[in-house]
């Protein structure tokens, strides 16, 4: 079956500012012992704690594609020996959130399902306590801006796989759509729209961050040629 | 990362400490250093080579781009956009020792990768008599829980000690940061300064003694932000903290890439046959390492699996307590002639890198333990480690993803049998360890840090109302 033609790329209407940011950790004031009081916890803790072990670990294990999703499902696995409640909370995808209080409401649901169902598990102690951190953010800019697509390839080649983080997985949180910088400029400014939809269904969970990074190259330069 | 734990590191020694060292600590003092004491380990047949018994030179500090290789252009690009803003702007670091511990090893490397990028930092360490240190090292020790009796007197000997250095020392730059407790109260100067005053806290306080921290956290919640190594160290403080992981620098003698001549060189001079599989830890012999625990460990496996096991340590020689352990260790290991017991002086960084590299799988079996320097040095080398689940490990070793935890003998028996059994999983927690480390606990992510914190508190000092 022939492929309908593909649309040709334009030149981009706007420079692609590749952008990157750099965070500081910072120790929270909450803290579990149990599932109980993670449950609790996650209830009151600020945005950014929510923001921290779910989006933002990511980053800071960007080079693992053998099960690491975010922190919750890491510890009720590591911790507290729950490997049921672990791949629920794993599979809660980031991308699939525009809010982090989206990401909250349904971590909760899925801990409280849990331990309404076994009862016993919320109050076990967990071998190490959850502690909740956050991050200073700080934004920068990088010395790439192309203003073609093979320049922007170049700057993908270059710049660091937090930038790939900053533009593809973060933000959805400041576009509010479920889409990505690279695939907004690529459709908006390029005209690549297939290539657009298919680096946003790159799966950032069986992909490290480098391997992300190649993808979009790829899917770029094929459609391209 | 306590001082004791940093010593297992074998920190190399300086030439660009600062002056007026206080040179009281006598283990990581190459002029203290008694090598006939160290010169064989007979009753295991292996004798140290003449080239480990004099410490080297030092070579120079390596320049920031000499870091691009490893970490990438982009890397050091944004250092230099972080730094771009504080041009101009300088920091002061205080702390108690000019030479020996992982402290000064860290800013040695940190100084002058700063001021290369236009922040100067400048380092001070405070002076103190004997009487100063003794109150400051059962300070150390209650801190991290041992039963101590504060006393009126010791309390005396700190105040006048921090009062004469505060009297010695001038403030002038836009950040100062104080590491650990000894000259904690140096913040007392801070009412005369416009300064941001940070407290780097590189010990343990999960479980202080009470009335030890009653009468430090004052001092403490004056500062404007506390730094600590790990979220398990913090204290509930009524100021920011942050958490910097202590640093390796990948460019040091004990962490840079060698030739396969020169592990080569380090395994025949130690008798190591690198044909067969190689566990080894790098460690004191204290027992809060377990090293026990390692050939216990290493017995159990070997009913199933060909292996030797390297017990490199130090502070045998000097430490009552070391010794009595060496000679646990040797009683333990008995007759094998597969167990090689080395009791290094501090200063054989090499040695410590070339053995790390030819080991098949690394140990760190910690019973306690602050932040486990070894253990990023191992993960950086790439080599599938397996480490006790306390302190701060659990920050460097994700389980089964970059490493494997274990809480017993029976456990680390069984992990090293099946690492040395299962070469492809031990080869992939190993490279994932190593990108562990890149990421989060090289010495230019710590630079990172330090500049990202002077960021924010210029910020935050710039949202203050002015004064009248």
């Amino acid at each position: 079956m022939a492929s309908a033609p593909k649309a040709p790329a334009r030149k981009p209407d706007a420079p692609f500012y590749f952008n990157t940011s750099e965070h500081l950790l910072r120790i929270g004031r909450y803290k579990a012992n149990n599932l109980s009081e993670l449950l609790q916890a996650m209830q009151a803790c600020p945005e950014d704690c929510i923001f921290q072990h779910t989006f933002r670990t990511l980053q800071e294990h960007h080079f693992i594609r053998q099960g690491f999703s975010n922190d919750f499902a890491h510890w009720s696995l590591s911790s507290c020996n729950e490997p049921e409640l672990a791949e629920r909370l794993a599979g809660v995808d980031v991308r699939d959130f525009t809010a982090v209080e989206g990401i909250r409401h349904r971590m909760i649901e899925i801990i409280r399902d849990f331990v309404t169902a076994h009862p016993d598990s919320g109050s076990r102690p967990a071998h190490e306590p959850f502690y909740f951190c956050a991050s200073d953010i700080v934004l920068l800019p990088t010395p790439y801006a192309p203003d073609t697509v093979r320049g922007f390839l170049d700057g993908l080649q270059h710049v660091s796989v937090h930038s790939i983080h900053h533009h593809f997985i973060e933000a959805r949180l400041r576009l509010k759509r479920m889409s990505n910088d690279f695939s907004v400029w690529l459709e908006e400014d390029v005209g690549l729209n297939e290539a657009a939809n298919d680096i946003e269904r790159i799966d950032i969970y069986t992909n490290t961050m480098e391997g992300v990074r190649l993808k979009i190259g790829r899917i770029i330069s094929q459609a391209m040629s | 990362m306590d001082a004791e734990d940093q010593r297992a590191t074998f920190a190399g020694t300086s030439s660009t400490s600062p002056a007026s060292g206080s040179g009281h600590d006598r283990r990581t003092n190459p002029a203290a250093y008694v090598p006939e004491r160290r010169l064989a380990d007979r009753r295991n047949g292996r004798n140290l080579p003449a080239s480990v018994l004099t410490p080297p030179t030092p070579p120079p500090p390596p320049h920031l781009d000499d870091y691009a290789s490893i970490v990438g252009r982009a890397q050091i690009d944004a250092l230099r956009f972080l730094a771009h803003e504080l041009r101009g702007k300088s920091m002061r670091m205080v702390n108690s020792t000019a030479l020996g511990g992982g402290v000064a090893e860290m800013l040695n490397r940190l100084v002058p990768l700063l001021s290369e990028l236009e922040v100067p930092a400048h380092w001070d360490v405070i002076t103190g008599g004997n009487d100063f240190f003794e109150v400051t090292k059962a300070f150390h020790n209650a801190l991290h829980g041992s039963a101590y009796e504060l006393t009126q007197a010791a309390k005396d000997i700190f105040l006048m000690y921090t009062e004469q250095n505060r009297q010695r020392m001038h403030f002038d730059e836009e950040m100062v940061v104080i590491h650990d407790p000894q000259p904690v109260g140096l913040v007392l100067s801070r009412g005369k300064t416009p300064a941001s005053w940070v407290w780097r806290c590189h010990i343990d306080l999960s479980n202080p003694d009470r009335k030890v921290w009653d009468f430090l956290r004052p001092f403490v919640e004056r500062y404007d932000a506390a730094i600590f190594s790990s979220q398990s160290f913090a204290r509930q403080l009524s100021i920011p903290q942050y958490l910097f992981y202590p640093c390796i620098d990948p460019l040091s003698e004990k962490n840079r890439e060698l030739s396969d001549a020169e592990i080569q060189q380090v395994c025949d001079d130690f008798g190591i046959d690198r044909s067969r599989p190689i566990v080894t830890q790098v460690s004191r012999f204290d027992r809060l390492k377990d090293p026990v625990g390692v050939v216990k460990a290493y017995k159990l496996a070997k009913k199933y699996v060909d292996c030797q096991l390297v017990l490199a340590g130090g502070g045998a020689s000097d430490d009552p307590e070391g010794a009595a352990v060496l000679q646990e260790v040797r009683d333990e290991a008995g007759e094998d002639p597969d167990i090689i017991i080395l009791d290094l002086p501090p200063w054989c960084a090499l040695q410590v890198n070339a053995l790390q590299r030819a080991s098949t799988i690394i140990v760190q079996k910690s019973l306690k333990e602050g932040f486990g320097l070894t253990v990023t040095e191992a993960l950086w080398k790439g080599k599938p480690t397996i480490a006790g689940a306390v302190g701060g490990i659990p920050n460097q070793i994700i389980h089964k993803l970059t490493g494997v935890l274990v809480h017993s003998v029976e456990g680390c028996a069984f992990q090293i049998r099946y690492l040395l059994t299962h070469p492809e999983f031990a080869r992939t927690i190993g490279a994932n360890g190593r990108e562990h480390v890149k990421e989060n606990f090289l010495m230019t992510t710590n630079v990172k840090r330090w500049l990202l914190l002077f960021r924010l508190l210029e910020q935050a000092k710039a949202r203050l109302p002015k004064a009248a």
